[in-house]
């Protein structure tokens, strides 16, 4: 394989640490992503060569940073292939994105509505649909699909003529799987309902293209594909986001303000109130600079690769139950029964390997699944077989340390 | 009374051994794992909503007994490093009045045993919410 991680890994600083005396394994990307150099310089040029306000005074600086950060929009646009810069506006995570939406749509939704999620979804993706719902008197349903990420069976029945939003994660951050996400939009348009697309878990690996998933709102955070927290993207189509009530009011979203009445400035600034995330912005832009300088079916492939190694190591150990997928995952979701994923966690700590256990954030999956958690190792382009080995050495370790009453 | 005081603990003394002779985040879990094998578990009677201690990742019951003016603890969880921490903490209150125990440092004594990383305030930990619950009521 061309691809090599090793050399990619040197542009990750803080890779190169060790943790409590072991080499540091950071496998919990899927929480967030280390930072290459290409970033982390980005930002520091910002503040060292031209922070100011941006749209405001007129002056050298202020120029400088303007353009600067409407290039970073137009480079956020062309990697997830957005028609227009002006359909991407910065908030502060998918979080925040879909919040956005769903404050923005409330003014359309009537009472036995109904708003349709799927039972893969991050709470990010469900909570502010569940409260939009509990303010408007609408229904929120649940689209059943496995954890293999297939529809259950009549999932036609769950689309209705009053299904008016439907939202669905393309990746699960739990257990790793994609969602059969353009068959589903295909579906929720045969019922004009509004469509949002949680991109959080697979923009850092697939390459994304929003034209073709014909979503009218697809949403992501920067801080897991490599770039800084604190920046995200709310994408739409123009009609979609026009129809947005904008969630914020403020300074920077006008044209014109009067006592009596405001008049809203045009897209992208109407959704963006107040001073931007100009830092940020100008990071999540270097990112995906990043990313598309690299050789992205390789870097999936070695991902994928990675999750299949552990995946078919531990199969063969038995005794441990496994919830990601075997193939087409970089995540590895387990539980071992009668061990506590924290124990577990916190062996893997102890000897370096950073991972997470818990529900993340998914406590409807979790039931569905009938856990009260998994261990989750999630993999990036800059991993290692080293380490993936190193989290099935020391996962089995602890297994035995752990499971001897 | 039918089985207090707490039955086969280790001393506080032989626990503060055990734990101060660890030299590394990894010794510390081995000594947890070996101490939460001193804490009789609880029946699933006394597992209520009311006994749980809410704000820990893993679950965590806790029931008191007092006896003349003396108090006794009994706890649980389903995570072994916490029943490890739970016969950490209550080595060091159990038998002694709500006074004294008020009037205890806890958290600075578990940093002494080498607990501080089962003390910080991230969202995972119970351990503050369990010694709250032993100095309150
Ligand atoms: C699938 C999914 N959706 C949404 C989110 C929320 O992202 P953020 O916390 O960056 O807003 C996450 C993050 O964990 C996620 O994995």
């Amino acid at each position: 394989m061309a691809f090599n991680s090793y050399s990619l890994r040197n542009q990750f600083p803080i890779l190169q640490q060790t943790a409590y005396g072991y080499p540091l394994a950071y496998l919990d990307n899927a929480a967030t992503t280390q930072k290459p150099l290409f970033v982390l310089d980005a930002i520091q040029d910002y503040y060292r060569s031209f922070n100011a306000n941006v749209h405001r005074g007129a002056h050298f600086l202020s120029d400088r940073a303007t353009n600067r950060f409407e290039q970073a929009r137009e480079r956020v646009a062309q990697f997830i292939h957005a028609p227009e810069n002006s359909h991407v506006i910065w908030s502060k995570g998918a979080t925040e994105a879909i919040n956005m939406v769903a404050y923005g749509l409330e003014h359309l939704l009537q009472q036995d509505d109904e708003i349709l999620i799927t039972s893969l979804e991050h709470h990010a993706n469900l909570v502010p649909w569940q409260q939009l719902a509990f303010r408007t008197g609408a229904r929120l349903r649940v689209l059943p699909l496995t954890s293999n990420g297939e529809w259950e069976s009549e999932y036609q029945k769950y689309f209705t003529d009053r299904t008016r939003i439907f939202a669905a994660t393309q990746v699960s951050n739990a257990i790793g799987v994609s969602t059969p996400l353009k068959t589903m939009i295909q579906e929720a348009k045969k019922y004009s309902a509004f469509t949002l697309v949680d991109g959080a878990q697979a923009v850092a690996h697939y390459p994304v293209d929003v034209e073709d998933i014909d979503c009218d709102f697809y949403v992501f955070s920067g801080h897991k594909m490599y770039g800084p927290t604190g920046i995200g993207v709310l994408y739409g189509k123009s009609q979609a986001l026009e129809i947005l009530i904008p969630y914020q009011t403020g300074g920077e979203m006008v044209r014109h303000v009067a006592y009596q009445a405001t008049e809203f400035n045009i897209l992208p600034y109407r959704l963006e109130a107040g001073t931007p995330h100009i830092e940020g912005a100008i990071g999540l832009a270097a990112a995906c600079e990043f990313l598309i300088q690299q050789d992205r079916p390789a870097l999936l492939a070695w991902e994928q690769k990675l999750a299949n190694h552990v995946y078919t190591r531990l199969i063969k150990e038995g005794g441990i139950e496994l919830y990601s997928p075997e193939k087409n995952t970089t995540l590895v979701s387990l539980s071992v029964p009668n061990i506590h994923t924290i124990d577990l966690n916190a062996y893997l700590d102890s000897k370096g390997v950073a991972v997470r256990a818990g529900s993340h954030c998914a406590h409807p999956l979790m039931a569905q699944l009938g856990v009260s958690g998994t261990l989750r190792a999630s993999f990036a382009c800059y991993n290692t077989l080293e380490e993936a080995d190193q989290f099935c050495d020391v996962l089995l370790e602890a297994i035995e340390i752990l499971g001897d009453d | 009374m039918t089985d207090f005081p707490t039955p086969c603990f280790p001393t506080p003394h032989a626990i503060k051994q055990q734990l101060q002779a660890c030299r590394s985040k990894e010794e510390t879990f081995k000594a947890l794992v070996i101490l939460s094998k001193a804490l009789p578990r609880l029946s699933d009677e006394e597992k209520t909503e009311d006994n749980k201690i809410k704000g820990c990742e893993s679950a965590v019951w806790l029931i008191t007994v007092e006896d003349a003016g003396r108090r006794y603890f009994k706890a649980d969880s389903d995570a072994k490093l916490m029943r490890g921490v739970l016969v950490a903490v209550i080595s060091l209150v159990a038998g002694e009045n709500q006074q004294t125990i008020q009037k205890m440092d806890l958290k600075s004594e578990l940093a002494e045993l080498n607990l501080s990383s089962y003390l910080t305030s991230s969202r995972s930990n119970g351990v503050l919410a369990i010694l709250k619950t032993i100095g309150q009521n």
